[in-house]
């Protein structure tokens, strides 16, 4: 009886493990707009969750909209390439790495708690620069 | 002529880049945070960008920074900040001391969640329990995880999609009061409801 409480704890602990894998989710999109994992290409719609590794693409008129489990948000603008290359979030610490390459359009970002965990714990690359993001709002954008 | 050719070639390679900007904008609490150029054309940089309403060209170790004026954002620059997602809401649930009853004014909360969740577009929902010090720390891990899966089931029984929901206790690791141990805290029994 002793050892039962202890063991549901645990399961419930554990639990968290498959969403970890989660970082974002999307809330909106519309046009072309798209989200490349491996090979595949899966078309975004709203409750898409992404995983670190994808690659967010959009046409011409192609919009996204993401919710990161750390609260950062994005908005990505049309003709856009923009890679979720590093993702690590530590949900009880709320702390983390967070790593975004912008190859190409334009990108708005809400910086949310891994910003605010460590110096330049996110960071966004650009073809010719590498920023470090200090907790603010702010848009990217890389002609093509 | 021959040291000519590459530094062209290098030109025309990042002449698509050299436009790359940056807006800098106040957050949504009106404070104002800072982007730092951590490298620039695989140079190491300085600069820190902290200026708000400004626009920067990149590409440079020492960039140029100028504010928005009078012309302020392009056409699609203000289009993309409308398109951000709401910020994420956080809310709080308390409950009666080692059950997972809620108190009365958290059952007058409810309503407000399940709404919050309804308004938004592609939502998920990460419900955390917690509890005081009163009792041991697995019986704790137990409460907790019990509060959170109460919360989740009242809001599954609403209709709300249990795949954007997800329940975790963390016990009395987490106080919202600091206190010593087996003392009860109406402030650290509770249950915390991220919605995104």
């Amino acid at each position: 009886m002793l050892r039962l409480p202890f063991g549901l704890g645990l399961i419930a602990l554990l639990a968290a493990s498959p969403v970890a894998a989660e970082i974002a989710r999307i809330k909106q999109s519309s046009g072309i707009a798209l989200v490349e994992r491996g090979g595949q290409r899966l078309k975004s719609a709203p409750g898409l969750q992404l995983l670190a590794g994808d690659k967010l693409v959009t046409g011409k008129d192609g919009r996204m909209s993401l919710t990161f489990v750390d609260n950062t948000r994005f908005a990505v603008g049309p003709n856009s390439q923009v890679s979720l290359s590093e993702f690590q979030y530590d949900r009880t610490r709320q702390k983390g790495t967070f790593l975004t390459r912008v190859d190409r359009g334009s990108l708005a970002v809400v910086s949310g708690k891994i910003a605010k965990s460590n110096r330049d714990a996110m960071k966004v690359r650009t073809p010719n620069t590498l920023l470090g993001v200090r907790g603010t709002k702010f848009i990217v954008a890389v002609p093509e | 002529m021959m040291r000519l050719r590459p530094s062209l070639g290098l030109a025309l390679l990042l002449g698509g880049c050299a436009t790359s900007s940056l807006v800098l904008l106040p957050d949504d609490e009106g404070s104002q945070g800072s982007v730092a150029v951590l490298e620039a054309g695989g140079k190491p940089g300085q600069a820190v960008i902290d200026a708000g309403n400004s626009r920067t060209k990149l590409g440079t170790s020492s960039p140029v920074t100028r504010p928005l004026g009078e012309n302020g954002l392009k056409k699609q620059e203000a289009a993309l900040l409308t398109s951000l997602p709401p910020a994420a809401r956080s809310f709080l649930l308390y409950f009666d001391q080692g059950t997972v009853t809620l108190t009365p004014e958290s059952v007058l909360a409810l309503n407000a969640i399940k709404a919050e969740i309804a308004v938004r577009s592609g939502p998920e929902v990460q419900v955390t329990g917690h509890t005081d010090t009163i009792g041991s720390e697995a019986d704790n891990d137990r409460l907790s995880a019990q509060r959170a899966e109460e919360v989740l089931n009242w809001l599954a029984s609403q209709g709300i999609d249990r795949s954007i929901m997800s329940a975790v206790g963390r016990g009395e690791r987490e106080l919202k009061e600091p206190t010593v141990d087996n003392f009860a805290s109406a402030a650290n029994r509770r249950v915390e409801i991220i919605v995104r």
